[in-house]
């Protein structure tokens, strides 16, 4: 090839290239799917960004958030967010020099427990968590103005914001400017940047490799099961917007032989009793058979129980409550109850 | 100045029952830094909550008690409206008072 016909030969190479590629976005992918309707994107478009895009418009005083919390969160979460029996705290660890200098020390020192205020680099991550998957037994279950609202009394809890404070859409932005951990967050990783420092670091060995590794020991039987099924612990909560994929199928249809078509088990589903009742095995509440095995016998169990699931309770089982569920048709709980007294 | 406490109480069938959350750092005096040297004990030693001027509770910790201890009671007799005073002392003589709203 001449030395001029080498140009000549790359653009026509590109020419050729891009024709191809034009064709096939137009024409090869024709009547394969379609684009998106703005409907269908803002369905899918509901998370709140760092930079507070998708915020909706509202507020909530901390006072306010107080009611709302001790309606519905303070079971889990403790009166002050300070509880660790189920989850992680939510508040301590911070001090009024965290919140200058917005690096929090206990986590730069290492050792102290962590919180999720200690944690937190930016406050659209609280407020869409919460209004995305709290309450626990009812997600995407409160207010816009009452996630402003719990999330102003966390941050009060923290000592973040004074009691007398309301936060709304407006001054979201000035809350992430005292969040303890703004400056917390880190970049040069793997997380971040594909070419990041990754959390671990894989070389192949080719020669002199050591000895072959074997498994010395394993997580003993009884410990492997020990939060039960994670499957039927799922909070499916609405429409899922996927398939469930062939593999997936038969491990759900087996973690619930027989029971599948009980209205009373698809009812449990659906209100979230079992997001923290176990068939089996206990976890935030006894579990379904440790109920049924203590109100075996008993003549007047399902209208008790019926009773103890309208109005909530608290001490029989341990220290966490049991929120009450008012709004219950009569005729749905018993299904459940009859269900749950069937469990074995 | 330790931080303030948290208090909240809540009147119910004559009941009032109070939860209190304190700001301390309840050093063991058995823990060591970070180079080795002991760290000094430093924890509440008295708790009293008292209504209206009536001491109704008073506790005599230890270093056994954790780090920003949680303490919950119940008392008879309050009512909505009245005030909850709770203090700790702790070994080395600070001391705390904060006042609660029944509710």
């Amino acid at each position: 090839m001449s030395r001029w016909s080498r140009p000549l030969f790359w653009v026509l190479a590109l020419a050729i290239c891009g024709q191809g590629w034009a064709q096939s976005s137009k024409g090869q992918h024709q009547g394969i799917g379609r684009a998106a309707t703005a409907d269908e994107i803002a369905a899918w478009d509901t998370d709140v960004r760092g930079d507070l895009k998708g915020l909706p418009p509202g507020s909530g005083s901390v006072s306010r958030g107080e009611v709302v919390w001790e309606a519905k969160c303070a079971s889990c979460h403790g009166s002050f967010g300070e509880s660790n029996q189920f989850f992680p705290p939510l508040i301590g660890g911070i001090t009024a020099e965290d919140i200058k200098t917005g690096r929090v020390a206990g986590l730069v020192r290492g050792g102290d427990q962590r919180s999720t205020v200690m944690k937190l680099p930016k406050i659209s991550t609280l407020w869409d968590y919460i209004n995305r998957a709290m309450p626990w037994q009812a997600p995407k279950t409160l207010t816009a103005d009452e996630v402003y609202a719990v999330t102003a009394y966390i941050l009060n809890q923290g000592n973040i914001v004074p009691g007398s404070f309301v936060l709304s859409d407006r001054n979201m932005a000035e809350v992430q400017a005292m969040l303890p951990n703004r400056n917390g967050m880190t970049r040069n990783h793997g997380l971040w940047d594909t070419r990041g420092k990754p959390d671990v670091k894989a070389a192949a060995c080719m020669r002199n490799c050591g000895p072959e590794p074997r498994i010395t020991s394993q997580l003993p039987d009884h410990a492997s099961g020990s939060h039960g099924n994670l499957a039927e612990q799922y909070r499916l909560f609405g429409q899922v917007r996927m398939a469930v994929l062939p593999a997936v199928k038969p491990v759900a249809a087996a973690a619930a032989p027989a029971g599948v078509s009980d209205p009373g088990r698809s009812l449990a589903d659906k209100n979230g009793c079992l997001a923290c009742h176990a068939p089996k095995q206990r976890t935030i509440g006894p579990a379904l058979a440790e109920i049924a095995s203590k109100y075996r016998g008993v003549s007047d169990a399902e209208s008790r129980l019926v009773a103890k699931v309208r109005a909530g309770g608290q001490g029989v089982w341990g220290n966490m409550p049991m929120p009450p569920y008012q709004n219950l048709p009569e005729q749905e709980l018993r299904a459940m109850v009859q269900w749950m007294l069937k469990s074995e | 100045m330790a931080d303030p406490m948290r208090i909240r109480a809540v009147a119910r069938d004559g009941v009032v029952n109070v939860r209190v959350l304190m700001s301390h750092e309840m050093e063991t005096g058995q823990r060591k830094d970070a180079s080795g040297k002991l760290v000094p004990a430093h924890f509440i030693r008295n708790v009293t909550a008292s209504h209206q001027g009536k001491t109704v509770l008073t506790a005599l910790w230890g270093p056994a008690v954790a780090k920003n201890p949680y303490l919950e009671f119940e008392f008879k007799g309050g009512q909505k409206g009245d005030k909850v005073l709770v203090t700790w002392e702790d070994n080395k003589g600070e001391k705390r008072s904060d006042e609660g709203v029944i509710n």
